[in-house]
């Protein structure tokens, strides 16, 4: 990583502070109405104008950051242990068990994760899940939509690093199963994993502005880009920036995280599949299989 | 070769059923809703325990699982996907009204990505690290994290609002159906371009490459008749998965142009808590899926007989 160009995090971590700090940076309250204050131009006290229930809208951009933020680390976190968990164990434990999870895993990426979580936020509209908030709804649906990305990586990870003859040494030294696995294949694992996630970051926000945008994601009074862009195109002829504001904020965050998975992606194979002496093909192919995960999984 | 094709199949097979059947359980996990909602529409709001009883009865709802979604296959494979809960009419009429619709935008999305990236990717590749590799690099990367409906909004905002070129809403004619394609044709056009260009160099830093530079040949004709044919089976892998995902961009732009196509009616389902129609489009989406991506196998095995032998899973 020494000649890695870590500028190229700068845009992702002013996204992320603006979104912990969300609270300091907002001039207004971002669900207040001011009724006198209407569609307001931009202006002292209202920065970025006004939206059409005299929202301050420069505090709903900051807020909504918070908003995307938020869920966007909660499904992240939660789909990577998942994921981890469930491919790191098929792939260790091989045999029948990995079959069947690597069918429910194939199943699990039959449709495009988008289409699952909505589908998924249409079951959670039942009756029966009424107790639960919308916001977190679409939290659970895109991390039960999310997950099997992570676990078709972290299996092929856990596969090939299996076939280097370390894993033998440990083996033969009399390491049990949970210590080879945490020691040695873990950190490989979460080494691919956690770089891939940093790249999706900027796909998993927008999969929650797109939620919102449909009207199946975060609620009204919250601030959200997706839906503020939905309720600005009532206003598009008049007033397009409500429209283009938060589309320039969703579009930005989106190319700074995409612009660290292009730099991940130029240091191509991953060291952690580097290598092999046993079984050589199996490994590439092995090798092949991660890398294909993971540009599929990219879009 | 003939038996791969067929293993193939066969699993593309298992896959719908296996999918089918979980989108089945997950639909209807929660038993009453459907008997509830019918119901509802039938009695307004003085339906009660009673009634929602016995229409769950008369339709079955009561019985395990398995044999409801066995029921429902059985129904699905001779066309009848039952009554949308959202519209009253038979899914087998929702579907020859609004396919279409939903088809030909894919198409012309299609076609657009598929121009639009071989025209980017390659003016990229002859410019080579120019000025123009550069700009096509930057549009390419804005393209591919632009969501989708802010480019239908700036389009409607510049060729609708400001030149008055297009109608902004609903379809009418050829020219109403121009800002829909070019919205969903901008993302996998932009992953495309970056496919075509990124394995251009690739290629063209081969020995084949270099051969063909010993042999005389101009820059241009080593990258269009060396090159050029060595990026088909990685840009054919990818379109497929692009034109699949055109879907999630079909779903946003039907809502944003009115286009009243499959992917509204998906979102218009789960608004409305239609689990018939929701689950009649999941199968749907399901059967378009994986048979696309059995295609795409297919059409790469074909296409590289290094991908014939039989892989492990």
């Amino acid at each position: 990583m020494k000649n890695w160009p870590w500028l190229i995090l700068t845009p992702a971590i002013i996204f992320v502070l603006i979104g912990l700090f969300a609270p300091f940076l907002m001039t207004h309250e971002p669900t207040v109405q001011d009724y006198k204050a209407i569609l307001a131009p931009s202006s002292w006290s209202n920065w970025l104008g006004t939206d059409y229930l005299g929202r301050d809208m420069y505090s709903r951009i900051i807020g909504g950051a918070r908003t995307s933020l938020v869920a966007m680390v909660f499904v992240l976190l939660a789909a990577l242990i998942i994921g981890v968990m469930i491919g790191s164990f098929a792939g260790y434990v091989g045999g029948r068990t990995e079959l069947v999870l690597i069918s429910i895993i194939d199943i699990a990426l039959a449709l495009p994760s988008l289409i699952i979580a909505l589908a998924l936020i249409g079951v959670f509209s039942g009756a029966s899940w009424s107790w639960m908030s919308d916001y977190w709804k679409m939290i659970i649906a895109l991390t039960l939509a999310w997950w099997a990305n992570y676990a078709r990586m972290s299996r092929a990870v856990v596969v090939a690093e299996l076939q280097q003859p370390y894993i033998e040494a440990a083996r033969v030294m009399g390491a049990s199963h949970m210590w080879i696995f945490t020691r040695h294949i873990l950190p490989h694992v979460l080494g691919l994993v956690v770089v891939y996630a940093s790249a999706d970051a900027g796909a998993l926000v927008l999969a929650i502005a797109t939620l919102s945008f449909l009207g199946l994601g975060v609620a009204p009074p919250t601030p959200e880009w997706g839906q503020m862009l939905v309720d600005g195109m009532s206003y598009i002829e008049e007033y397009p920036s409500l429209v283009i504001i938060p589309g320039l904020a969703l579009t930005a965050v989106v190319v700074s995280f995409n612009l660290l998975g292009e730099a991940f992606a130029l240091q191509k194979v991953p060291k952690a599949v580097r290598g092999g002496l046993l079984r050589r093909k199996k490994a590439a192919r092995a090798v092949e299989e991660t890398t294909r995960a993971a540009t599929e999984a990219k879009v | 070769m003939q038996r791969m094709f067929l293993r193939r199949a066969g699993l593309a097979l298992l896959l719908m059923l296996a999918a089918t059947a979980l989108t089945f359980a997950l639909v209807s996990a929660a038993p009453g809703n459907v008997a509830a909602l019918i119901a509802e529409r039938a009695a307004g709001a003085g339906a009660d325990g009673e009634m929602i009883a016995r229409i769950a009865n008369d339709l079955g709802l009561n019985d395990p699982l398995p044999v409801r979604y066995l029921r429902w296959l059985g129904n699905a494979v001779t066309g009848d996907f039952g009554v949308s809960l959202r519209t009253g009419k038979p899914m087998s009429e929702e579907f020859a009204t609004r396919l279409p619709k939903t088809l030909v935008l894919l198409a012309g999305g299609g076609v657009l990505a598929l121009v639009l990236s071989l025209v980017m990717g390659l003016a990229g590749a002859v410019s080579n690290g120019g000025w123009l590799d550069r700009v096509l690099h930057g549009v390419a990367l804005i393209g591919a994290s632009t969501p989708n409906f802010f480019v239908a909004a700036m389009l409607v905002i510049v060729f609708s609002v400001m030149l008055g070129w297009v109608p902004t809403f609903g379809v009418s004619g050829f020219t109403s159906w121009l800002l829909p394609w070019i919205t969903i044709a901008l993302f996998p056009g932009s992953v495309l371009a970056r496919v075509v260009r990124v394995n251009l160099q690739e290629a063209m830093s081969r020995p084949f490459a270099t051969t063909g530079f010993a042999k005389g040949l101009t820059r241009r004709a080593v990258l269009l008749r060396e090159a050029l044919p060595n990026i088909l089976i990685p840009y054919m892998t990818t379109f497929g998965a692009q034109f699949t995902l055109m879907m999630i961009g079909a779903i946003v732009v039907e809502r944003v142009f009115g286009l009243n196509g499959i992917g509204a009616f998906f979102i218009e389902a789960i608004r409305f808590r239609d689990f018939i129609g929701m689950q009649a489009v999941l199968m749907l989406f399901v059967v378009f899926f994986v048979s696309f991506n059995l295609i795409v196998d297919i059409a790469a095995m074909m296409a590289d007989p290094r991908l014939r032998r039989p892989r492990r899973a």
